[in-house]
């Protein structure tokens, strides 16, 4: 699995859709807070403005003044930033305000005003202002107490800060979990596909690996399972309808083969005189030939049908390929001689042994011959071969020097009724390649087709059956 | 060049004339266990068209039955029958020391099934579907024995075969002969007069149990023929269109 791929996976995904969240949570906790904090300051704000009013009003109007100017050295600097006294005028007359603030109101409410600082920041202050007594009577004078909002602020700031240092490593955690997460998942999915692709070479016993998790993916996987069990019934159906059709063939043609030879032999004892006797013939004739046609079809197909669902070992033993193939070599030699070819075996010393049904492979061997035969031009050359390669596999193959097959048809060629574009003129049912492809996977062995490379070589193919190592622990087991 | 050589010998007589031959003599009985009705009648019609006496049973108690009372000649008898299937009934036969010559039918051509319908005391299997010329050749086959005996040498109108020397003669002259169609020739010398099919041969001569390329034994026998027949001979080896060969040796 590649990097990218972990970072590719459903899981990753909801893991960073899970961190934005997340972040996006903190976010809004962070604003809340804030929320929080400004109604507490502010109501505690106000709360100490007026307990500090009071405090102060309580004070003759000549105490009030030397209260005010010392203000710096009282407890009452930790609660005031700011207070002054003003008479009716506005006009200073004790405290750290050396003017009447502007836009400040005489009134009961709290103020808030902004001022602009020297260094252009703007700082936000909330203000009471109450009539306290003259030092004449009669003579009111105003007290204005003020107190900026600069706790909200360091408070502001410390949420802030603490809030980041705990959204990276929750971040860093989501990320390494979520990494964590989609190794799992991708794990399991290589699995499933591998699993997909053993089926998709054929093996439709094979099934998806499910997990005892019973999660979604588990949940998947049986329901794929369920899939392909029912594809495997309906295919076997579908092949059990091929073969009881070619079944149900065969009686009506054998019946009219019957006939057909019938008048076949009334036709023989007629006056050779009968105008148009050769063209008859020559169409009774055609007839035959197109029936032994239908019949090596049917044939072909029902024993596809027998080997695909047989599954029949009885046969099977451990066996030398090579007196096959000499004997095979031997049969078709005076064919390929007929159409002008060469065929030959290339001599092996030793046994090459394998485990096997001698008459199955001896049809693989006709069927792989016949095609050669059927796609070499007179002039070619056929040669048998076998022997066993580096892993002790045995294996045999049938060279050619014909037509070749394109490599995108090579894996086609294998299906019932494929018939390359190139041979549709030639004769033939279009079985024997299927016929071949059941046989090599009842013996668990595999079929490459190949370019022939041989040097002097324009075109040709090589079919080559590769049969699983010969061990006697193997078979003994 | 084979193609010419089949041409011109299509035009021999039907093989139906070696059954005309056997008319002459007692009619063949011949007991048909088969329990599929309309293949039944097809073969009964046409078994009859040659000349045989056909009955047939339908199951398997009533062909045991049939064959154990009646005086047959000859057995054909399907594998998968109702009732009881027909090896058992070929087992029952022969401990009870029936001979006659027993081809079985099955629908099945797996090989361990041939073995075994062999081994039941069969002489001859025969899988479906078939031609019905492939049926009658080897009926005929089965009713002709071949020539087995301690002899080393063959005889058989103008040709001689020796087995130890391995050679071969006619009127003479001698012929020489690869093994395979030394082989090919000992076979149909050992069944002068019968039509022989590809598929006889096939299994026979070379031990192969699989459908062939319809020209592939024909090829054996042209070469053998142009050996065995030379211009002027009168052709010994003979081509039957829709069944097969017969080394045909005037008697």
């Amino acid at each position: 699995m590649s990097r990218s791929d972990l970072f590719r996976t459903a899981a990753f995904r909801l893991t960073l859709g899970l961190v934005g969240i997340i972040v996006l949570g903190m976010l809004l906790e962070l604003v809340l807070l804030y929320g929080q904090i400004s109604t507490y300051e502010k109501l505690r704000t106000d709360d100490l403005l007026r307990r500090s009013a009071s405090v102060l009003m309580q004070e003759a109007p000549g105490d009030l003044e030397v209260r005010l100017k010392e203000r710096s050295t009282s407890e009452l600097r930790v609660f005031l930033n700011a207070a002054a006294l003003f008479d009716k005028n506005r006009h200073p007359i004790a405290g750290d305000m050396k003017a009447w603030p502007a836009g400040l109101k005489f009134g009961p409410t709290m103020q808030k005003l902004s001022f602009v600082l020297p260094d252009h920041s703007v700082t936000v202050m909330r203000f009471l202002v109450v009539e306290v007594p003259g030092m004449q009577p009669g003579r009111t004078r105003l007290l204005v107490l003020g107190r900026s909002r600069h706790m909200i602020n360091e408070l502001w700031q410390v949420a802030q800060r603490s809030a980041l240092f705990a959204m990276v490593p929750v971040v860093l955690f989501a990320l390494l979990a979520g990494m964590v997460l989609s190794r799992r998942a991708l794990g399991r999915i290589t699995k499933m596909h591998s699993s997909i692709e053993q089926i998709m070479k054929g093996q439709m016993r094979e099934r998806l690996p499910v997990g005892r998790g019973h999660d979604e993916l588990d949940r998947l996987a049986g329901s794929v399972n369920r899939m392909l069990d029912r594809l495997e019934q309906l295919m076997g159906e579908m092949r059990d309808v091929g073969n009881d059709i070619a079944h149900d063939l065969r009686t009506p043609l054998a019946r009219v083969q019957a006939r057909l030879d019938r008048v076949n032999a009334v036709a023989q004892s007629l006056d050779p005189s009968i105008e148009d006797k050769e063209r008859f013939e020559r169409a009774m004739g055609l007839c035959q030939r197109d029936l032994e046609q239908c019949f090596s079809i049917i044939t072909a197909l029902l024993r596809i049908g027998e080997i695909e669902t047989g599954q029949r070992r009885a046969g099977f033993q451990q066996m030398d390929v090579v007196p096959l193939i000499m004997d095979m070599a031997d049969l078709y030699e005076p064919i390929a001689e007929m159409q002008g070819l060469s065929l030959f075996v290339v001599p092996h010393e030793g046994p090459v042994s394998l485990w096997g049904d001698a008459d199955l492979l001896n049809e693989v061997l006709a069927n792989l011959l016949d095609n050669a035969l059927k796609f070499t031009e007179a002039g070619g050359r056929i040669t048998l071969r076998a022997g066993c390669n580096e892993l002790q596999e045995p294996w045999f193959e049938v060279r050619d020097t014909g037509v070749g097959i394109a490599v995108e048809e090579r894996s086609a060629v294998m299906g019932r009724f494929y018939r390359a574009d190139k041979s549709r003129h030639i004769p033939g049912s279009g079985l024997g390649l299927s016929l071949v492809a059941a046989i090599v996977c009842l013996h668990e062995a595999r079929l490459v087709i190949e370019e022939n490379n041989e040097e002097d070589v324009v075109s040709g193919t090589v079919f080559r059956l590769i049969f699983p190592s010969v061990t006697e622990g193997d078979r003994l087991a | 060049m084979a193609e010419t050589t089949l041409k011109k010998n299509e035009r021999q007589p039907w093989p139906s004339e070696t059954h005309r031959e056997g008319e002459n003599q007692t009619p063949v009985n011949l007991l048909l266990v088969e329990d599929d009705d309309s293949l039944a009648e097809e073969i009964v019609e046409d078994l009859r068209g040659r000349g045989y006496v056909v009955k047939r049973a339908s199951t398997g108690p009533e062909g045991l039955e049939m064959a154990r009372t009646g005086e047959h000649d000859l057995l054909v008898m399907d594998r998968m029958l109702p009732g009881l299937d027909g090896l058992s009934v070929l087992e029952t036969l022969r401990e009870q020391g029936m001979t006659m010559p027993v081809l079985v039918l099955s629908a099945l051509s797996a090989v361990d099934d041939r073995i075994s319908g062999l081994k039941a005391g069969g002489d001859d299997y025969l899988t479906k579907p078939f031609v019905m010329e492939e049926l009658a050749a080897r009926l005929e086959a089965l009713l002709r024995r071949p020539i087995y005996g301690r002899t080393s040498m063959l005889k058989l109108g103008p040709l001689e075969m020796d087995l130890l020397e391995r050679r071969v003669r006619r009127e003479g002259r001698e012929i020489d002969l690869l093994p395979r169609e030394f082989r090919l020739l000992e076979y149909m010398m050992r069944r002068p007069n019968t039509v022989l099919t590809r598929t006889m041969l096939l299994e026979d001569v070379w031990n192969y149990r699989f459908v062939p390329r319809t020209n592939l034994v024909d090829v054996h026998i042209g070469k053998l023929r142009r050996k065995v027949d030379k211009e002027g001979d009168e052709p010994l080896i003979q081509s039957i269109r829709g069944a097969g060969f017969c080394l045909r040796v005037p008697e």
